[in-house]
């Protein structure tokens, strides 16, 4: 498994924690916030666990539930 | 006033959640106070409540939404679908920005707050769940049921300690008759059986500590009372003008709400009054509301604290209240039977009483032992009385003086 794949997994597992959702649920490339239903103190949370389970430290408001599952990949993956 | 109609309930209690078995089970006297369980209360002072079963299987709350709710939180979207449910109200089809919420809370969300300072001093300020800042709050509840349904109309969460479900029903039955709502969801909801909201409680010097004999602990009017047990619950009621009562096909109208009275003391921050003066005027201006004199009431739903001062002043009130008629009256508590739900209690009291109303049967004051001199009412002790009861008045009381008076009427 790549770097590339590793971290999509990973955040993929932590989407699933933090929202109690499917894998299936997430489409990649859709803003968050419609999709998904996300709010903002969902997007915190999701920062706290991606700190603790990946060791990558965001600023507070980095993650916006108008980003897409893919613009937080990338975000990660410049980290 | 112009009367106001109780047109649907939704009970969360430890009494039952199914408006039938939470009859059977006051009817009964069938204590539901016990041992707290779900956590080590050993240490505490008082460490009995009346604690809600089967929350989850009336639920019908998605997952992702419990992790960011407190239990008060939970037990309000619960009641408020029960409610929605019993009155056949088709929010599909109501003008929802004429719909309102009132809700009564005395504490807040203590289950989430205190877990998460508890993690603030544990692991810094990263280690608290950012949904803390919308689960804490007394008037989140009111929140989560406005979101939940898509209601945007004109709500109010009351914060009036023991009163404040009772006050917040009085309050919407004004809203509606000035024109406000179409239609209102009030009630309230409490969930103090936490580690630190537990503690504060037992700090008031208002809980019973015979932790020995749980279920009959809490003895309004007996003179070997100790205080209340708190418990833990949440109810709703629908209140609709009577317009919109004739127009809807199918409606049940449990109870009219025909008169309301508040005051406060002004005299001390935990215990009421001594004179009892200022819950007897509250007494006399729901009275007055009503159009009633005291010989119209044929049931009182007291406050009944189970603190010295708390049932003596009560006593007393009624009383001045009533004159001659005031040892004629029936007067009971029942909520000695599943506890006192703190704010939760006076929606609890209203619906106790439009279902004595329905079964034409008087709800007891549990666990009487010895009579108390300065107790010397027509009290329903033990065993429920049948009798038609037509008007009934509900009596809540709060820290800080509160006094707050509903009555309300058989259809």
């Amino acid at each position: 498994m790549n770097a590339q794949t590793d971290i999509e997994s990973k955040l993929k597992a932590i989407f699933k924690k933090v929202l109690d959702i499917k894998e299936t649920e997430i489409v990649p490339g859709s803003k968050l916030d419609e999709s998904l239903g996300i709010d903002s103190t969902e997007m915190v949370e999701i920062s706290v666990v991606i700190k603790k389970e990946l060791g990558i430290v965001l600023k507070d408001g980095e993650l916006k539930k108008t980003f897409s599952f893919n613009d937080i990949v990338a975000i990660l993956k410049t980290k | 006033m112009e009367k106001i109609a109780i047109t649907g309930l939704g009970i969360i209690s430890p009494s039952g959640i199914d408006k039938r078995v939470f009859w059977a089970n006051i009817k009964a006297g069938r204590s539901a106070v016990e041992k707290i369980d779900r956590f080590d209360a050993s240490l505490y002072p008082s460490r009995i409540a009346g604690q809600v079963k089967e929350l989850d299987a009336y639920s019908s709350v998605s997952s992702r939404l419990l992790k960011k709710i407190d239990l008060f939180s939970h037990m309000a979207l619960v009641a408020s679908e029960l409610c929605i449910q019993d009155a056949k109200i088709n929010l599909a089809q109501e003008n929802l920005k004429r719909v309102g919420i009132f809700m009564g809370n005395a504490i807040g969300g203590w289950l989430y707050a205190e877990t998460e300072l508890r993690d603030m001093y544990l692991e810094g300020r990263e280690g608290v769940s950012p949904f803390m800042a919308s689960a804490w709050f007394p008037a989140a509840p009111q929140g989560q049921i406005s979101i939940n349904y898509g209601i945007k109309g004109f709500s109010k969460t009351i914060v009036a300690d023991r009163a404040s479900s009772l006050m917040a029903i009085g309050y919407a039955a004004r809203t509606i008759i000035r024109g406000k709502c179409d239609f209102i969801l009030a009630g309230g909801m409490e969930a103090p059986v936490t580690p630190y909201a537990l503690l504060c409680c037992n700090t008031s010097g208002m809980l019973t500590e015979n932790n020995g004999r749980p279920h009959s602990a809490y003895r309004p009017f007996d003179k070997n009372r100790d205080g209340l047990a708190i418990a833990e619950g949440a109810g709703v009621l629908s209140l609709e003008p009577q317009l919109r009562v004739k127009a809807r096909e199918g409606v049940h109208v449990y109870a009219n709400i025909i008169g309301y009275g508040t005051s406060t003391d002004a005299v001390n921050r935990i215990e009421p009054s001594a004179d009892g003066q200022q819950l007897a005027r509250a007494i006399k201006i729901a009275l007055d509301d009503a159009g009633l004199r005291p010989q119209d009431i044929d049931y009182i739903c007291a406050d009944g604290a189970a603190t010295q001062i708390g049932d003596a002043t009560e006593t007393k009130a009624i009383k001045d209240a009533f004159g001659e008629y005031a040892k004629k009256v029936i007067v009971s508590a029942p909520k000695s039977i599943y506890g006192n739900m703190l704010g939760a209690s006076g929606v609890l009291d209203v619906i106790t009483t439009v279902l004595a109303m329905e079964h034409d049967m008087v709800p007891p004051t549990i666990n009487f032992e010895t009579p108390d001199p300065s107790c010397d009412l027509n009290y329903c002790f033990n065993k429920a009385q049948e009798k038609v009861v037509k008007n009934a008045m509900i009596i809540n009381r709060g820290r800080g003086g509160i006094n707050c008076v509903l009555i309300v009427q058989k259809p």
